[in-house]
């Protein structure tokens, strides 16, 4: 407990057991999403009032078990044993119990109280099950209770089977278990050299199944604290035991059989899959019936982004008349700039960006809440596990062919916090809808009928660019060594709680509308300082002096100043760019933080691009463009989804060298053909 | 005793015995396949994971990891 009236719940499942949707139902608008400590895991940390008491919910990572194969399993069993929650919530799948309650049987052992949720009651009750909750709490001695996500009246049972699990401190019977363990050759004289308190929270017998298991850490723990004598009888012990996982889960999964007996019961049903199974799993269709809902998604996704698009563009439209008016009262130039500039296009930005996130929030978070997703997954699972990511991986990269900020937006459906950042890493290297709209305009401007052949040496260097930035990251992110092939289960389809999504959608939007608004105002604000001149003409601003310093280097690589500062200009916006050149190449307008982001191009445009650039140059200037830093909105949605400044700026500043350097190579490549 | 990756579609068999490496054996235990588990094939094509039904779950498995799971085919 942290203070009077306040208590700590820990939500501890399976991935799939609808953990996620519980924590959202329960905290809405109340959540924070941070990084455990030093680890590359997400942790998500909620609450609710009720009755006068406060109640802090800690959603723990979705692990299959409580072993040490990952952060994931090391950071929940560490937060269990810390003391931190008062009450454990265990969530088991009532249409799939007897596997789901693994998670149970696994937690038996542990002294801090809990309680059992039978999740997805209404998807047990279609299937025919009946379960018994009172026969199985009278077995297990905690509080059980039948649950159903969108059914307003499951709450109620559940605030009271929580009251009750903190009031009476019920802890686990797992007296039958521990019987079943006694069997295990070696359990019973382990368990008996093992002191009390090895880890708190943690029981004797917790601490012996787990050394029969070969858990490192525990056999560890363990033997700081045994005689060299003891020490010694403990290693005879694990090394004549063969495959502790498998014999400890027998016992465990026969003691989940006998627990069921009676209390579940099921009209037998052969086992099959259903028509769109059928369809999904096939050799051929399925890639494209996933290929085909994710861009029927992303087209949904537009119906509700458009009232902020609009909202949006309607605020870009203010600048211009509204600094004229300023102006026109005397206010200083410089503030007017800085008001116009930076305050009123960002925010333009940032609400444009808000629609497309909470459209791709909205409906991806449906799919994966139907259980859709996980079809998606199991399609593609073979193919993304060369990048050690999850089969849902290829949806944010779809989606960033239009907009890579939607694909970062989508990337919250991967629970894996390596994996999530690992692919919007490389979901950057997929140039989005506004390179597409810039790209085969230029090449047409440089390369005339030769255009398709620029487009597919992009989309080959695209395919090489995400497999090299796969490899780099991905030794990072997902260690190789945690990686492994495809364990997952098909999810039964659930009908949606649309009232948690909805909140948990708004919670999100404006959760990035605040840290958005925060990068974009602040690289915006750089860029100002950079270009801002008292009197308009360019030769004034740092921008200037610096593409001129930096010249001979950007040389290298095939790009004049010009060249060079319309590049800076594309990682705010690609379309910015071609306006940027215009107005180098013609010496007119002034370079100013709205044309960095939206000059129009100059009408004889194709003419003053083939007149001052080479063809080599082009080439290069293309490369540079498309694999750029997609945006300053997608850099502000990698930062808002990966929660990590110093991610945020590896990726960002990863991609402006490679992009520099593949403009260098484009350059000479072009030197050589040309 | 066959393989799992063996068994045809649509057959019923008990896993006799599971192993592979630590994480692999963990993981699959965890999912619920352990000896004595009751396993039907859903799907089984070449070069494509394996679909089985087992523990009221639709699962699906990667062929190369399974390879060492053993099965007692009765049906």
């Amino acid at each position: 407990m942290t203070a009077d009236n306040e208590y700590v719940i820990a939500l501890l499942g399976q991935p799939n057991s609808g953990k996620s949707t519980l924590f959202n139902a329960l905290t809405g608008m109340h959540q924070h999403v941070g990084n455990w400590p030093g680890k590359t895991v997400e942790k998500k940390e909620g609450s609710f009032k009720r009755e006068d008491k406060k109640y802090i919910v800690a959603d723990l990572p979705g692990t299959y078990s409580l072993s040490a194969n990952s952060d994931e399993e090391m950071i929940t069993r560490d937060y269990i044993a810390s003391g931190k929650a008062d009450v454990v919530c265990i969530l088991a799948d009532s249409s799939q119990l007897s596997r789901s309650l693994y998670m149970l049987a696994d937690y038996a052992g542990i002294t801090v109280p809990c309680f059992l949720l039978l999740n997805m009651s209404d998807v047990a009750a279609l299937q025919g099950k009946t379960i018994d909750a009172k026969a199985l709490e009278k077995k297990l001695g905690i509080p059980v209770v039948p649950f159903s996500a969108p059914d307003r009246k499951s709450y109620d049972g559940f605030y009271t089977a929580l009251n009750r699990a903190l009031i009476k401190q019920s802890k686990l019977d797992y007296t039958v278990l521990e019987e079943k363990y006694a069997n295990i050759e070696g359990f019973n004289e382990l368990k008996n050299i093992i002191p009390e308190g090895v880890i708190s929270g943690y029981s004797k017998t917790w601490l012996a199944i787990k050394a029969i298991e070969g858990d490192v850490p525990v056999i560890a723990k363990i033997k700081e604290k045994l005689s060299a004598e003891n020490v010694k009888t403990l290693e005879k012990i694990i090394v004549s035991i063969k495959n502790g996982v498998v014999v400890a889960g027998e016992s465990k999964f026969a003691w989940i059989d006998e627990l069921l007996e009676g209390s579940v019961k099921s009209e037998k049903k052969s086992a099959s899959l259903g028509k769109f199974d059928r369809l999904v799993t096939h050799k051929i269709w399925g890639k494209i019936v996933v290929i085909a809902i994710i861009f029927g998604g992303l087209l949904l996704s537009f119906i509700p982004a458009l009232p902020f698009m609009g909202i949006g563009q309607g605020i870009s439209a203010i600048p211009d008349p509204l600094s004229d008016i300023l102006i026109g009262i005397g206010c200083p130039k410089i503030i007017v700039s800085l008001f116009c500039d930076i305050f009123i296009r960002c925010i333009s930005f940032v609400v444009q960006m808000l629609g497309f996130v909470f459209g791709v929030t909205l409906v991806f978070g449906l799919l994966e809440e139907i259980g859709l997703m996980a079809r998606v997954s199991y399609v593609f699972d073979n193919s993304m596990s060369k990048f050690g990511l999850q089969g849902k991986s290829v949806m944010p990269f779809l989606i960033s062919f239009g907009c890579t900020m939607g694909g970062a937006a989508g990337t919250r459906v991967i629970d894996n916090w390596g994996q999530k950042v690992l692919t919007i890493a490389l979901s950057w290297a997929i140039p989005c809808g506004a390179a597409w709209a810039v790209i085969p305009l230029l090449s047409t401007i440089f390369f005339g009928a030769w255009a398709p052949v620029i487009i597919l040496a992009i989309l080959i260097v695209m395919i090489l660019h995400i497999c090299v930035t796969g490899f780099i990251f991905g030794r990072f992110l997902v260690k190789p060594e945690e990686r492994y092939g495809m364990i997952m289960e098909l999810p039964p389809y659930h009908k949606p709680r649309w009232g948690a999504l909805l909140r948990y959608v708004f919670g999100r939007t404006k959760d990035t509308f605040l840290r958005a608004t925060k990068v974009v105002l602040l690289v915006a604000f750089v860029f100002w300082l950079l270009s801002f001149t008292k009197d308009g003409n360019i030769a004034n601003s740092l921008l200037y002096k610096f593409g001129h310093f930096v010249e001979p280097a950007t040389k290298l690589v095939g790009m004049s100043w010009q060249s060079f500062l319309a590049f800076l200009a594309s990682s705010l916006g690609k379309e910015g760019a071609l306006g940027v050149l215009s107005m180098l190449y013609t010496n007119s307008g002034t370079l100013t933080l709205g044309s960095l982001m939206a000059a129009e191009k100059a009408s004889n445009f194709n003419e003053l691009m083939l007149a001052n650039i080479s063809r080599p140059e082009g080439l290069a200037l293309i490369f540079a463009m498309t694999f750029n830093m997609p945006c300053i909105v997608a850099l502000a949605a990698t930062y808002q989804e990966t929660h990590s400044a110093k991610w945020t700026a590896i990726i960002g500043v990863y991609y402006t060298v490679v992009a520099l350097l593949l403009a260098g190579a484009a350059y000479y490549i072009g030197l050589l053909i040309f | 005793m066959s393989k799992l990756t063996d068994m045809q579609k649509g057959a019923e068999g008990t896993v006799v015995s599971v192993s592979g490496d630590a994480r692999f054996v963990s993981r699959i235990t965890s999912i619920g396949l352990t000896p004595g588990c009751k396993v039907s094939m859903i799907k089984n094509e070449k070069n494509r994971p394996i679909l089985v039904y087992s523990r009221d779950t639709m699962i699906a498995l990667n062929r190369k990891d399974c390879s060492n799971i053993e099965m007692e085919v009765t049906a």
